[in-house]
């Protein structure tokens, strides 16, 4: 018997169970999703038809095909702008006295946590039709171009996601060697000359992460291009239609502008895997790059060009702080101080806000859970199924929210597992979409835990489970709490697989913003927006105020 | 204490086509202390932690006493660990860090008090119990991960370079240390060190490994003095090597005109051409003799307590002699004739180097 214990206790120890466990998970969340919507959107209900026929419809129907042009041309211009603006303000802002650092280290972190769609709309409200400078504009006989359309989304994409190439590009100043700049000036090379010819190829890893990110996010957004692109449309709008008037309407479309969704995003991420690899010089700094001191002039026009992207940035997020205490017509605010925004919203936040917080923590829980056992099995028990799980947490990286969301439906439509229209399905969707960045920060912090420590506790008798709990969580417990601040705060916002998966009773706080702003109610929408955006800044106060986290933990 | 002998049995371990740890047999008596010497990458933190359980062997067993522990996973290996860079528990008190294993193991908390009070004041840490590790010094913190590694009684005590992060002072006072404290125990150890010095001084027994395997096990004095392959002469302590030849029966030249006499049965095993070796410190130098053996001082660098000569015997071969210096002594001046002389058994013959 006791023979017979030891036996299953070698063969089937706790981490195996907890590796088997994890797969599981994967397989059901994420691999069967992508999978079923791969099958369906090669699946028709004409037996006849070759399993192309979805992808041979979309390319030769014009309303079809030219979404994908749009998304790309958007995408694409978003994020040469957002690296062009980007890369600038994060080199001034890192080695230059630049005037009101700390301003701008706010600024950038509060308009990269603020969602996009409120942006979006917070434009329209100064720059629509009937915006309020617009308006203002066109009574002193000045008459602005349209905002709506591809500009607009343009503008809105860049601004709402520069922070990604900014903070990319702050923490790969931080990881260049003084010694290296020193040298290139010492050889008689100017700052100019040596930006371009020694800084910036160093950069290049951290650039490109930070171009793939903005690319991604844009090129999956759902609630912008709805708000303000009025005619525009791009693909991931597409998509949503199918699943606005009918839950699941037509599920073989969907899944084909899924999968073409998923193939361009897994595409960039690819590309830009193989270009940064090619550029990548392992650089560590054992003395970073230092600020310079320069002429007053020189610091005064790095400040203002950092603090005028910055402010504009910004910009829709005062604005609706600002409008959310405005009395307010539908779209249209008036010039006086009020509360009714906020008495209306008192009435009607209930179940969004308790679903939203319930929802985030729940998903929040999960992934500080799941991930960080994951990412001790990638660490620490390499082997065939360590790689695997590593290579698969790794895909799921690719995989836009909104095709997660068309994936989870298709699957759990039918039973014998029926989840479309409940909590569990948004849940288990926030959970996936952040594992992957739970599974690598849980990495990186136990590439810095030396594995002897472990060792010890094995030794001295504690098995696998026990050194487990009571060695190595309590010393990653400060890493994991920011691990868990980060992932409320990018879970609390999520606007595009909410769209697709939420029901009536499901309703999110994002999902009420985005419903008020749709039907004109820009008051209401305000209050509700400045709720979300302070549930969202919130952890983050706590993360930089308390944990001492710079702000490039945040991509 | 529940001490043990532990047997390694032809034990292999590969890493893909690599061979870190080759065929290695060592059997370590009950209560002794046995020594891995070798540079970093010979396979003796490998085999280490084979027997630690942290790896398994690819071939080959191990035993404690007669009981083979090759499927007993790590943490019931009773085998107390200490490592290189101490692996404290860094958010676990003093106390707390050496009750860690006696808890893993259930013991009542009554006993676990006593015991781990014991411990304290054996290792005189009795006022830093409530210490948290950032608070303590290298030396200290090296002192209680031993503690804790002993407290548990284990059949085999393991110590991975346990001195290399501490300064030299430190280290030199850990040493003497650590050696009286496992003769009191009586414990088993294993120890794994890089450095030759504290291999010698702590050893009642030493293996020097190369490449994966051992190429000579025996005491210190063993290895010293009668280094049996020319990699452990070379490695152990400072020793020159010149290329010799036979000129008679039982007789190898080397360059200088030196003569060396061979037993019979060495010279036939060897034949014609072979290596002869030698300590810095065994050789003496003096006024040259006629038909002796001679070199010209090259250079004298001065170290202090020594000075070492460097001497040309001729066809491009240089040796070196270590030599204690007193007040006034002055080293012969380069370019000087010198005459070289060896006590009898001061040299080992090798192979010729291929």
């Amino acid at each position: 018997m006791q023979a017979m214990q030891a036996w299953v206790a070698h063969r089937i120890g706790f981490w195996p169970i907890i590796t088997l466990l994890v797969f599981l998970t994967l397989i059901a969340l994420l691999l069967m999703p992508v999978v079923n919507i791969i099958g369906m959107s090669l699946s028709s209900k004409d037996p006849n038809s070759s399993v192309i026929a979805n992808y041979v419809e979309f390319f030769s129907r014009r309303f079809y095909y030219q979404t994908l042009i749009n998304s790309v041309q958007v995408s694409v211009a978003a994020t040469f702008f957002a690296v062009l603006f980007g890369v600038p303000a994060a080199y001034f802002a890192t080695r230059y006295e630049i005037f009101g650092r700390s301003f701008v280290r706010a600024a950038v972190v509060l308009t990269f946590v603020s969602p996009p769609f409120i942006g979006s709309y917070s434009w329209v409200v100064l720059f629509g039709r009937s915006g309020i400078v617009t308006q203002t504009l066109a009574d002193i006989g000045i008459n602005l171009p349209s905002i709506y359309g591809a500009p607009g989304i343009v503008l809105v994409f860049t601004l709402q996601f520069f922070p990604f190439v900014f903070l990319m590009v702050s923490s790969g100043l931080k990881s260049i060697d003084q010694s290296v700049e020193d040298a290139a000036r010492n050889l008689g090379s100017s700052e100019l000359r040596t930006f371009f010819t020694v800084l910036l190829p160093l950069l290049i890893p951290s650039i490109s992460a930070g171009a793939l990110l903005v690319f991604v996010a844009a090129f999956t957004d759902i609630g912008t291009p709805i708000i303000i692109g009025e005619r525009f449309r791009v693909l991931p709008v597409l998509v949503f239609g199918e699943f606005v008037n009918e839950f699941g309407g037509r599920p073989i479309l969907a899944s084909t502008l899924a999968v073409l969704l998923l193939t361009v995003t897994t595409s960039a991420l690819l590309l830009q895997r193989w270009y940064a690899a090619r550029h990548a010089y392992g650089t560590s700094a054992i003395r970073p790059l230092l600020v310079m001191e320069q002429t007053p002039l020189k610091r005064i026009l790095a400040s203002v060009y950092v603090l005028l992207l910055v402010g504009l940035a910004l910009l829709p997020v005062i604005n609706i702080v600002i409008s959310s205490f405005l009395k307010a017509n539908g779209p249209l605010l008036i010039a006086e101080f009020t509360m009714e925004n906020y008495e209306r919203v008192w009435r009607t936040i209930g179940t969004p806000l308790s679903n939203t917080l319930y929802y985030t923590t729940v998903a929040t829980a999960m992934c500080a859970v799941v991930g960080t056992a994951v990412g001790y099995i990638i660490v620490r028990r390499p082997g065939r199924l360590g790689g695997w799980l590593d290579g698969v947490v790794m895909f799921s990286y690719a995989v836009p929210g909104i095709v997660l969301a068309v994936g989870l439906v298709v699957t759990y439509n039918e039973p014998p597992l029926i989840l479309t229209g409940t909590s569990a399905i948004l849940i288990l969707a926030f959970f996936i979409r952040r594992l992957p960045f739970s599974v690598r920060s849980s990495v990186s912090m136990l590439q810095q835990l030396s594995r002897d420590t472990e060792d010890a506790s094995i030794n001295l008798g504690a098995g696998p489970g026990r050194t487990f709990l009571r060695i190595t969580v309590p010393l990653l417990s400060m890493a994991i709490l920011s691990g868990v601040l980060l992932t409320w705060s990018n879970t609390i916002r999520e606007l595009s697989a909410t769209l697709i998966l939420q029901s009536g009773n499901t309703v999110t706080l994002s999902i009420e913003i985005f419903n008020e702003v749709v039907n004109g109610n820009f008051g209401i929408a305000s209050a509700l927006g400045t709720v979300l955006i302070l549930l969202t800044f919130l952890p983050l106060v706590i993360l930089f105020a308390f944990l001492g986290k710079k702000e490039e933990a945040l991509v | 204490m529940a001490s043990t002998s532990v047997h390694i049995e032809s034990v292999t371990k590969q890493f893909g086509d690599f061979t870190a740890v080759n065929k290695v047999d060592i059997s370590i008596a009950k209560g002794e202390f046995f020594t891995l010497l070798g540079s970093s990458g010979c396979g003796k933190t490998t085999l280490l932690r084979i027997v630690a359980g942290f790896m398994q062997q690819s071939s080959g067993r191990i035993l404690f006493g007669d009981k083979p522990i090759d499927n007993v996973p790590a943490h019931k290996r009773n085998t107390g660990m200490v490592f290189q860079n101490y692996a404290i528990f860094p958010h676990l008190t003093v106390v707390d860090n050496i009750a860690y294993g006696l808890r893993a193991r259930g013991l009542p908390s009554a006993q676990v008090d006593e015991r781990v009070r014991k411990m304290l004041a054996m290792m005189r840490l009795e006022h830093l119990g409530h210490r948290r590790p950032r608070e303590l010094s290298g030396g200290q913190q090296q002192r209680v991960v031993l503690a804790r590694a002993i407290v548990i009684e284990p059949d085999v005590l393991l110590m991975d370079e346990p001195l290399s992060n501490l300064d030299t002072e430190m280290r030199i006072h850990l040493r003497s240390e650590i050696r009286t404290l496992q003769r009191q125990i009586g414990v088993t150890t294993i120890y794994v060190t890089h450095d030759q010095e504290e291999a010698l001084m702590m050893s009642d027994r030493v293996a020097v490994m190369s490449a994966g395997h051992v190429e000579q096990i025996g005491s210190p004095a063993d290895i010293f003095y009668r280094p049996r392959t020319r990699f452990v002469a070379s490695f152990i302590g400072e020793s020159n090597f010149m290329p010799a030849e036979a000129v008679a029966d039982g007789v190898y030249a080397v360059p200088g005109g030196g003569r060396f006499n061979v037993p019979a049965a060495r010279a036939a095993e060897l034949g014609r051409k072979a290596e002869i070796a030698f300590r810095s410190h065994d050789i003496t130098v003096g006024a040259p003799v006629a038909g002796g053996w001679t070199a010209t001082v090259v250079d004298a660098q001065f170290y202090g307590a020594t000075t070492r000569l460097v001497l040309d015997l001729g066809d491009g071969k240089t040796v070196q002699a270590a030599s204690t210096g007193h007040a006034g002594s002055v080293p012969p001046p380069v370019g000087t004739r010198v005459g070289l002389a060896l006590p009898p058994d001061a040299f080992w013959i090798f192979p010729e180097k291929r």
